[in-house]
């Protein structure tokens, strides 16, 4: 019997395969390897990212689902809840006790009832709302605060960098 | 592919400048033994051959690397770069100890360290990849296997040697080497050990519940053999030569890996005993009437595998359990820490009656109490219900203010599981309101109700607290109430699994007011956005959520249907489709 944290992966493939939730694509990024995901994140209508494809990698440890996995977007992102470097801060992939942002209750914190969907979803409904509390990148989050005409310029260049269209001058 | 043609070129160039050295020796002495003593007094030629040599090590180690693992992953070869790093650090400090004994021989004899080291690395994070990998072929076998025979033979030599040097001609760096393999050997066991272990896991048709405790305990064992090693090793050397400072380092993460190993095995042999004597295991009849997928490993538990009930009426894996209470003491659905509920769940209402209640109130779209201020009896059932359980706040029908009239066809909105708000701890309940049961456990003489008495009295300052809170998220409630009965009341949050009238009090971190920014929560998102949605397709939804929940209580009782993770999840997820989709066609 393979071990608990590959056969939970595996279940959780099988699901995302069998019934993917709209607008996600994710799998191993081989299948040798199951702990290392990539995803695909289409940017939700009607926010700023909308009609983006963002690229994201996911890093699972090897006592998955007791520890959360580790998110990074292999894009150029400007958003206040993703590090400039990608890396993505949300409360359900924090375990208890460790808080970066000293303000999240353990309620939102992870655990092994979360999952790969739950996650991926819930990033994208961080593409739609972002918390300017807890900001990763503080620059976007006072941004988005306080000029988000700004924001929206910068988030269409980068929705338009995702799919490969250069930057139009006039919009 | 540069690295490779430069690799080639140097590889090349060595090689020219060798055979350069040796037919240049050759061609002036014509014979062996002088163009020997010819090469050795120069210091240029020599140098070349040294170089020579060491390329033809890697070039040994690649050829090897190649025969025992094949092509190395990159994290694997990321390790080995990082871990080799601070080996030859260590190794350049070893010899400042030893500039006396510094020679060829003794830098040839280092190398072969580092080298021999570094496929222990290697096989060590191949064996603990096999847990990972979905597929171990036979070649894996033979390969780990005449590895660890060879490396291990190779040590137990040098060992030997080192011990018989020490001994015939007293102390030397003899010593260093022999430590080093020493430890070198412990690795090797350690990876015996642990490949054994997952070899047997592989062939076992079910998961193999005691694993987790041998790797626990092999880990102990094994960090305290190093352990003792390391400080053998260092007062040999404090006695003999100088603070070994090169060992300092590896020394400090063994200390550190066997405080982890010993914290771990507390904790494990904690919840291994908190498991076997609070929690009953789950009969065949309430596998049967649940869901059964454990929400940890997401596989179906049946009765050939032990499963334990939680106070909080969550089913689980016994092992899986276990491995998260060695992080957590809390149940993974409902976050209930276990170590605060009483020990005896017998005679403390469990929450599922909680909830039970609530429901019940909840069908009622009149509260009896908001007509009747007066209806204290029905008050004080419900508090008890809920503050005799340690770990639960009191919900919405327990503390509020009968003074508080909500509008007429209000809905409460119930979470489904006990949450705590603001990480307040649990009220203790009021002494009038304590049960017979309850005073006699207050007034024991045993430690038990020592402790109980303490914790009374330090709870009722944070009991007042509580109230206030508590007055403040009625009020926020009974606004929002008031809110959603002008748009279209959406229910289907209720049953969510997140704590809703938390998303409707401002919170104490938010100083933002409007609706799509004042959630602290991210992973909750879609319930706000869901509860200010007036699309009329979510109203659909909810009905046959409804119905769906209809049709569960008809057929089980209502705590089975709350425990029914894997429907709650459905649910919750086409409610976050359902939300994505609002997204895409945002309701004008
Ligand atoms: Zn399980
Ligand atoms: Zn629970």
């Amino acid at each position: 019997m393979a071990g608990s944290a590959l056969r939970r992966l595996m279940a959780e493939y099988k699901q995302l395969t069998i019934n993917p939730p709209e607008g996600i694509i994710a799998g191993p990024v081989n299948e040798e390897n199951f702990f290392e995901w990539e995803a695909l994140i289409t940017g939700p209508e009607g926010t700023c990212f909308e009609g983006g494809i963002f690229p994201t990698k996911l890093v699972f440890p090897p006592d998955y689902p007791l520890s959360p996995p580790k998110m990074q977007f292999m894009c150029e992102m400007f958003h206040p809840n993703i590090y400039a470097d990608g890396r993505v801060c949300i409360s359900i992939l924090h375990a208890p006790g460790d808080d970066p942002m000293g303000y999240e209750s353990s309620a939102e914190r992870w655990s092994p009832v979360q999952s790969v969907e739950k996650i991926l979803l819930s990033v994208v409904s961080m593409l739609a709302e972002p918390n300017d509390e807890s900001g990763a990148n503080v620059d976007a989050a006072k941004m988005w605060r306080e000029n988000r005409e700004e924001f929206n310029k910068i988030a269409e260049r980068i929705v338009r960098k995702t799919l490969g269209i250069p930057a139009v001058t006039q919009v | 592919m540069m690295v490779i043609m430069r690799n080639l070129s140097i590889t090349i160039l060595s090689l020219v400048l060798t055979t350069i050295v040796i037919g240049n020796a050759y061609y002036q002495k014509k014979q062996f033994f002088p163009s020997v003593i010819y090469i050795t007094k120069s210091n240029p030629s020599m140098a070349i051959l040294y170089i020579q040599a060491f390329i033809l090590v890697i070039l040994m180690g690649k050829l090897m690397r190649k025969v025992f693992f094949g092509e190395l992953r990159p994290v694997e070869l990321e390790h080995l770069m990082e871990r080799s790093w601070y080996a030859v650090t260590e190794t350049c400090l070893a010899f400042t100890v030893f500039r006396d004994d510094f020679s060829p021989k003794f830098v040839a004899l280092f190398t072969l360290l580092l080298f021999l080291k570094s496929f222990h690395w290697l096989a060590e994070e191949r064996v603990d990849f096999m847990e990972r990998s979905p597929v171990i072929s036979m070649l894996f076998h033979i390969r780990i296997i005449s590895l660890l025979v060879v490396l291990g033979a190779l040590d137990l030599n040098f060992v030997s040697h080192a011990y018989q040097s020490t001994l015939t001609k007293g102390a030397s760096v003899q010593l260093v080497f022999g430590f080093e393999y020493a430890i070198l050997l412990t690795i090797i066991l350690n990876i015996v050990i642990k490949y054994t272990l997952h070899s047997t896991d592989l062939h076992r048709e079910l998961p193999w519940e005691h694993k987790a405790v041998f790797l626990l305990y092999t880990e102990l064992i094994m960090g305290f053999i190093k352990v003792v090693l390391y400080v053998l090793f260092v007062f040999i050397m404090i006695r003999i030569y100088t603070l070994p400072l090169f060992a300092f380092r590896p020394m400090y993460y063994t200390v550190r890996a066997f405080k982890k190993a010993f914290n771990d095995v507390i904790m494990s042999r904690r919840a291994i005993r908190n498991m076997n004597t609070l929690y009953p295991d789950a009969t065949p009849e309430e596998l049967a009437a649940a869901d059964n997928v454990c929400i940890i490993c997401r596989e179906e538990m049946h009765a050939g595998v032990a499963s334990k009930k939680l106070p909080c009426n969550h089913i689980f894996h016994t092992s899986c359990l276990r491995s998260w209470f060695q992080r957590q003491q809390t149940c993974p659905t409902c976050r209930l820490n276990i170590l605060r509920t009483p020990v005896n769940t017998q005679q403390n209402p469990l929450p599922q009656q909680r909830v039970r209640d609530q429901q019940h109130h909840q069908q009622q779209p009149n509260f009896p109490w908001t007509r009747d201020a007066t209806n204290q009896q029905n008050l004080n059932n419900a508090q008890n219900a809920t503050t005799n359980n340690g770990a639960s706040i009191p919900g919405p029908s327990t503390t509020l203010p009968p003074n508080v009239t909500l509008p007429e066809n209000f809905q409460f909105f119930c979470p489904p599981f006990p949450h705590i708000p603001f990480n307040l701890a649990p009220p203790m309940p009021p002494f009038e309101n304590l049960s017979d049961e309850e005073l006699r456990r207050l007034e024991s003489q045993t430690r038990e109700g020592l402790e109980a008495r303490v914790r009374c009295l330090q709870n009722i300052q944070t009991l007042l607290d509580v109230s206030v809170v508590m007055l403040q998220q009625y009020c926020a409630a009974a606004a929002v109430g008031q809110q959603q009965n002008s748009g279209s009341s959406d229910i289907p949050s209720t049953k969510e699994n997140v704590p809703i009238p938390k998303e409707n009090v401002p919170s104490p971190s938010t100083s933002n007011s409007s609706p799509h920014e004042n959630s602290t929560n991210l992973g909750n998102h879609s319930c706000i956005k869901e509860d200010k949605n007036t699309d009329p397709n979510s109203s659909t939804n909810f009905t046959s959520a409804q119905q769906l929940s209809e049709s569960g209580k008809s057929s089980t009782p209502l705590n089975d249907e709350m425990q029914n993770l894997t429907r709650e999840q459905e649910l919750a997820r086409q409610r976050r489709l359902e939300m994505f989709d609002n997204v895409k066609h945002p309701s004008s």
